[in-house]
């Protein structure tokens, strides 16, 4: 496992994940958030959407996914921030760069962006900070 | 119609959560691209091993499986939910996003664990045609100790 000495200021780290239609199905049946809007298309349009969308919190995880696979260790992440600043929709590819912001007193700052395949933001301000010993 | 002000440090909880593997496996393989359940249930496409494969994780230095960090939102997510669907707030449930997300992570989480979740309206705020709902939350495990503070704002069209 990598040491706190293996990480650099600059370091980049990636993930894509695509929604396919099922994807906010599964999501509130293992997180327990079942709010309509993520289940009934026809809920989802009288909202203003053009369907369903993804619950917030799957695009979340798979930004703290994202940082995790980089630590190196679920346990390491101390700290995750993002605004949700687009809705995410079924059939949305979405392309997570993350970068190695800072390291201090042990601490590992990363920045985040996530996009959709029209290139908009859909997280904004995504910061996430890890701990990591010298070993 | 803007949330009344006066529900700033309505309390929610304490919410009781037992954790599950199961569950813990669920969480993974939903947001890992696989399907959760027992039935036409599919493995993550790729995931932290130690969240997925107890063989992996018996070997790791934790000594057995731990949950993603974000498993967070299963078990710490009642009191904004309560919130953003109390009677008392009135908001409306279709002009509600989530706007904002906060974790503090502090211990890890394990099959097992007895979680106990409280939150509390931390901030009611109107910018424009737009209400902000905050709700802090506080998970502690059967230890005593806290394992993740979490702040969940929500914002409503008005």
């Amino acid at each position: 496992m990598k040491r706190l000495q293996d990480f650099t200021v600059g370091d980049t780290f990636g993930l894509v994940r695509e929604v396919d239609p099922y994807r906010p199905i599964y999501y509130a049946a293992a997180s327990g958030d079942f709010n309509p809007i993520h289940i009934d298309p026809e809920l989802g349009r009288a909202a203003g959407y053009h369907g369903v969308i993804l619950q917030g919190m799957c695009t979340y995880s798979w930004m703290a996914e994202a940082c995790v696979a980089y630590l190196g260790d679920p346990t390491r992440l101390s700290h995750v921030r993002a605004r949700f600043t687009k809705p995410v929709q079924v059939g949305d590819v979405i392309t997570f760069e993350g970068r190695c912001a800072g390291i201090e007193g042990g601490v590992i700052r990363l920045e985040v962006t996530a996009r959709n395949q029209r290139g908009e933001e859909i997280l904004k301000g995504a910061t996430a900070e890890g701990r990591a010993g010298e070993g | 119609m803007p949330i009344d002000r006066k529900h700033l440090g309505r309390r929610y909880g304490p919410y009781r959560f037992p954790v599950g593997l199961q569950q813990i496996r669920d969480f993974v393989a939903a947001v890992g691209g696989g399907v959760p359940g027992h039935v036409f249930s599919a493995p993550p496409d790729r995931t932290h091993p130690w969240t997925w494969d107890e063989e992996a994780a018996q070997r790791s230095p934790h000594g057995g499986l731990v949950a993603p960090p974000t498993f967070a939102t299963a078990f710490a997510i009642e009191p904004f939910a309560n919130a953003c669907s109390d009677p008392e707030l009135a908001v409306n449930v279709l002009r509600l996003v989530h706007g904002e997300q906060e974790f503090e992570f502090l211990e890890p989480v394990r099959p097992g664990d007895l979680l106990e979740t409280t939150g509390e309206v931390t901030r009611i705020q109107e910018r424009g045609n737009l209400d902000f709902l905050e709700v802090t939350t506080t998970t502690r495990n059967q230890h005593g100790r806290i394992v993740v503070k979490g702040v969940w704002t929500a914002i409503v069209r008005n």
